[in-house]
């Protein structure tokens, strides 16, 4: 199984209704986004006038580039399909692509708020949520979307599906042929793939052909430079538990925390 | 949006504050011992409440509400629901951000500064009241009713206006929706087919879509967009009459790059064309039509040729529309509009989309325009007392109307014109509901003006608007989400399906807080003091939905109990009435003075250096009302000028280029936008998103972002016929790094 949503931009009107359905549903600070909107053009896609939207999200990739880059300690994590009960155990890390229906998740509790799935992501598709602290991380948790995992299993549709007006959000399973969405990539749906990168998005678009020229001429999204993004991330996963232990020994005292807490909430207004 | 941050940051310490946390548990959670990600759970789980009805807009679509811990977390579409279903749209979804807005009015205040320049102060409800009462009775006394003059707008405002018009007895009302907005297209449509329009035309099973302006996309109404996807899906072919690339073009099949103001001509030729063609509907004109030769006669002179040098537009691709619609017709969707006050031309722009749906025979047929028969719900409100029609701003001295087509009210120019004058009779009391004229009506310093020399101004409102600024008491009302009022019928927007009528009343999702009242207090409260007491029809605001309810044998209970839609058996939608008609030529508009048949009037055209200022809509944003909300101000933050990309090649100016703007009278924007150069706008206007840059500081969000396009709109033009505004007749210039920069557009 391998879940994916396609955009039908013959549908789709632009309203942001997705965007925001979404912020409210997993409670997105405002200045970020699980899933955006751009409006392309108009622009002339030869010799024709254009215009059409990029609704974005995390692709969920079949190779995802962001999953491998995750500093955090790994565990051994029992994973069940819905369907058949079946288990799988797997070593993984704070994020990792779910065996049984394709989608790439994080566990919060064990992210330490790195940010290197974030760099490693070139759609963007993932940010820091500064509003989620704890005892691992200060700066944060990684957060995306989910393609509202927790609603799907429950039965539900995914909250941007739910509420888009004009039904132009098709969420499904692509292994199977049967499926509203496999129909759409029979029909031509593609996904947007990095300069150079073999990721097997799974978030598609659909559209008149010279709406996908556009969109896939203006979004060309660029992969990332792992070694920088590794450098960064081993220097963050050495500071993360000295910094935790002084504030758990309490050596910074009072005042220590309240001064530290300062300069923590200049720093994000920055 | 490190400002938005910041003020959420502000917030959340002023609330800790607030509970005052001992500060033994306050070092607790700071050391960090027991503290745990707040992933966010979802709202699926979360308790589910019924009898919701949006106001982000005016569409009103029907909600559910998730609440947790007493607090509304999300809104989303009742799932019961017929019209917009599960979906809502961008502004829907954003409503708890209204809902919560730390920026609302909470208390009654007092204006102990100046109008314009207030200072606030918190005073009781009592207070409050006591004075509003006072002031516009002294009013009332000196003046006579028709010295309170009244600018509502929306669900709440419909009760005040009511006691205002009906009881009080002035004339002087002046509603947004009708003069700033559909007024002409529905008395337009009066004077042809005796009702108004609405947006009702049968876009699924239509086979033609035809959009004069419409950009629906940018302009979102959740149901109706739904209805016009559905039609692009079942195969209908769309045209789209704009002078720049729209959403709505973006899915065209045509799209007709109309010179700005000159939509009347294409119809004509259009029409014109039709009938030289013997392709109109003979048949249905000889049943239903009325004055259809004369008619036919009158517009001869609307070739091809001359509508295409009128309108720049090719005269095969006017050919090519006409042929389109005449090989479709029935079954057509000549869409009539919504905001239609445009240039000052508008009534027979509106007559003419009326009069081609005749001539195409698409009315009350399979895809054309198709009235839905919904279900009746009473109207309790204040009772029509008798005044006299002395003071009637529109008649002139010999007793004829001024205006003969207006919609109900008085049009705002001739109020503001009587005001600044004191000529026939002075305007001294002013009672703004909803309404914020400051960003709506065109002329902003005529406004400032009217507002100044009133003795008394309160104002009733949920956001602290610009208009806010100019009262001396503002009193904070309650959201559609905390109230009871409007009923919402209607059926099913698809006619190929079951016929189904509903009836919904908005309830709600919330309960108010602060010191947040509804309008049937307020206003009772006000008629109590102004010795009205005995005339006051309903004691709250359940009572009054409870009573409109009952009408159609329901009650607010038993809508709950129904999960806030009642749902039943409908009618079918295409019989068309015995006494319908069609009034190509009408006698009693030519012995009113003005043309029988839908006539072309030109307007102004910009003058060198210059383009025409365009504006509509974006799709998070309704008018000026959303512009402080967080998440919508974070989708779109500002709303960029659209630029002929080749002028500005010419210009010096490239994408994201900060920009102001100056216009033919010297009036300079206050603030500045991004450029966005596009091939998809004409090189003689250019273009932005209303609804942006309100000026005052109370607005943490919406204050200084974006442009305000009313600021621009100085030059005032009224429709004759119907006395509504024309808002498209201005022109501007760029300025850069203080510097005029000319728009070489009429090369």
């Amino acid at each position: 199984m391998q879940y994916g949503m396609i955009i039908d931009l013959e549908r789709c009107v632009g309203c942001h209704a997705c965007t925001i359905a979404c912020k409210a549903e997993w409670e997105v600070p405002v200045e970020f986004g699980r899933n955006w909107v751009y409006r392309m053009g108009p622009a002339m896609v030869e010799n024709e006038m254009a215009s059409t939207y990029y609704p974005g999200l995390c692709n969920h990739c079949n190779d995802p580039v962001c999953v491998p880059e995750c500093p955090a300690d790994t565990v051994d994590m029992t994973f069940t399909d819905a369907k058949t009960g079946k288990t799988e155990t797997l070593e993984v890390a704070a994020t990792w692509k779910d065996p049984f229906d394709g989608t790439v998740q994080i566990d919060k509790s064990r992210c330490i708020g790195c940010g290197a799935c974030a760099d490693a992501c070139p759609y963007n598709a993932r940010y820091i949520n500064s509003e989620q602290l704890d005892d691992v991380s200060d700066d944060g948790k990684a957060d995306k979307c989910t393609y509202c995992k927790p609603r799907v299993e429950a039965g539900s549709d995914p909250a941007c599906v739910q509420t888009c007006i004009t039904g132009a959000r098709i969420f499904g399973d692509l292994d199977d042929p049967d499926s509203e969405v496999s129909k759409y990539v029979k029909k031509g749906a593609k996904g947007i793939e990095p300069e150079g990168g073999e990721l097997g998005p799974n978030s598609r678009y659909f559209g008149k052909k010279k709406d996908m020229a556009l969109l896939f001429n203006s979004q060309k999204p660029e992969l990332a430079d792992l070694n920088q993004v590794r450098r960064r991330a081993m220097l963050a996963s050495m500071v993360k538990p000295a910094m935790k232990t002084i504030k758990n020994i309490g050596l910074l005292g009072v005042v220590g925390v309240m001064v530290a807490k300062h300069a923590g909430d200049k720093e994000i207004k920055e | 949006m490190a400002f938005n941050l910041t003020r959420r940051k502000f917030l959340q310490s002023a609330s800790l504050a607030a509970v005052a946390l001992p500060l033994s548990k306050a070092v607790a959670s700071e050391s960090g011992i027991k503290r745990s990600p707040h992933e966010a759970k979802g709202s699926l789980k979360n308790e589910t409440v019924v009898g919701g009805i949006c106001e982000m807009c005016f569409w009103r679509c029907q909600l559910v509400g998730k609440k947790r811990d007493d607090r509304l977390v999300k809104i989303e579409g009742n799932p019961k629901s017929i019209d917009n279903g599960t979906s809502i749209c961008a502004r829907g979804n954003a409503g708890i951000k209204l809902l919560y807005d730390p920026d609302r009015l909470k208390y009654p205040l007092k204006n102990v500064g100046e109008r314009g320049n207030p200072k606030w102060k918190r005073i009781s409800w009592k207070e409050a009241l006591d004075e509003c009462g006072d002031k516009l009775k002294a009013v009332q006394d000196k003046y006579g009713a028709q010295g309170i003059s009244v600018f509502p707008h929306g669900s709440t405002a419909k009760y005040p206006m009511h006691f205002f018009e009906r009881t009080v007895g002035t004339p002087n009302v002046s509603e947004a929706s009708f003069f700033q907005c559909r007024g002409i297209r529905d008395t337009a449509y009066l004077a042809t087919i005796g009702m108004a329009p609405g947006e009702k035309v049968d876009m699924p099973n239509s086979k033609v879509i035809f959009l004069l302006g419409g950009h629906f996309g940018e302009n979102v109404h959740v149901s109706h967009v739904k209805s016009y996807m559905k039609g692009l899906q079942n195969g209908a072919k769309l045209v789209v009459v704009d002078p720049r690339y729209s959403a709505s073009a973006a899915k065209s099949d045509i799209w007709v790059k109309i010179k700005p103001g000159t939509d009347t001509a294409f119809l004509l030729a259009i029409m014109n064309y039709i009938i030289k063609n013997k392709k109109h509907a003979a048949d249905f004109i000889d049943e239903y039509g009325d004055g259809f030769d004369e008619f036919a006669t009158g517009i001869k002179e609307w070739t091809l040729e001359k509508a295409a040098g009128e309108c720049d537009v090719p005269v095969a691709q006017i050919k090519e529309v006409a042929d389109l619609l005449a090989a479709n017709a029935p079954n057509v969707s000549i869409h009539p509009g919504r905001h239609v006050s445009w240039y000052g031309n508008d009534f027979q722009r509106q007559r003419s989309l009326a009069c081609l749906t005749g001539v195409l025979g698409a009315y009350y047929v399979k895809g054309g325009w198709v009235p839905a028969v919904t279900p009746k719900v009473g109207k309790a409100s204040w009772e029509h007392k008798e005044h006299d029609e002395d003071h009637n701003l529109n008649l002139n001295s010999d007793e004829e109307l001024i205006h003969p087509y207006t919609p109900p009210g008085t049009p705002t120019e001739l109020i503001r014109d009587a005001a600044l004058t004191g000529k026939p009779y002075p305007i001294k009391g002013c009672v703004l509901w909803g309404q914020n004229p400051i960003q709506t009506i065109p002329g902003q310093e005529k406004m400032k003006k009217v507002l100044k020399q009133m003795d008394f101004v309160m104002c009733v409102d949920v956001m602290p608007t610009d208009v806010t600024m100019w009262a001396d008491i503002l009193l904070p009302e309650v959201s559609y989400l905390e109230r009871y009022d409007y009923i919402k019928t209607g059926t099913q927007w698809d006619f190929a399906e079951k016929n189904q009528q509903y009836i919904s009343a908005r309830m709600p999702l919330a309960a108010p807080m602060f010191e947040r009242k509804d309008q049937v207090y307020i206003t009772n409260e006000i008629a109590k003091r102004m010795g009205y007491e005995k005339d006051i029809p309903v004691k709250s605001i359940e009572e009054m939905v409870d009573k409109n309810l009952k009408v159609a044998g329901l009650s607010i209970e038993q809508l709950k109990k129904e999960d806030g839609i009642h749902i039943r058996e409908g009618k079918n939608p295409y019989n068309m009435p015995d006494d319908f008609e069609v009034i190509f030529y009408n006698e009693d508009l030519e012995d009113a003075g003005f043309p029988g048949i839908p006539t072309y009037i030109p307007v102004e055209q910009p003058p060198a250096g210059f383009a025409r200022l365009l504006y509509g809509r974006v799709p998070v944003h309704t008018f000026n009302r959303t512009q402080n909300n967080v998440w919508l101000n974070k989708a779109m933050p500002s709303n960029p000028v659209w630029l002929n990309d080749e002028l500005a090649g010419k210009m010096g100016l490239a994408d994201g280029d900060e920009v102001g703007f100056i216009n033919q009278e010297g009036v300079k924007s206050r603030t500045t936008t991004t450029v966005k150069t596009t091939p998809g706008i004409r090189k003689d206007s250019i273009y932005m998103g209303h609804g942006y840059g309100s000026a005052n500081p109370l607005m943490s969000v919406g204050v200084n972002a974006g442009v305000d396009d009313t600021s621009l709109i100085t030059k005032i033009t009224v429709d004759p016929e119907t006395g509504c505004h024309g808002m498209r007749n201005n022109f501007v210039k760029f300025i850069k790094d203080g510097k005029i920069i000319d728009i070489p557009s009429a090369a």
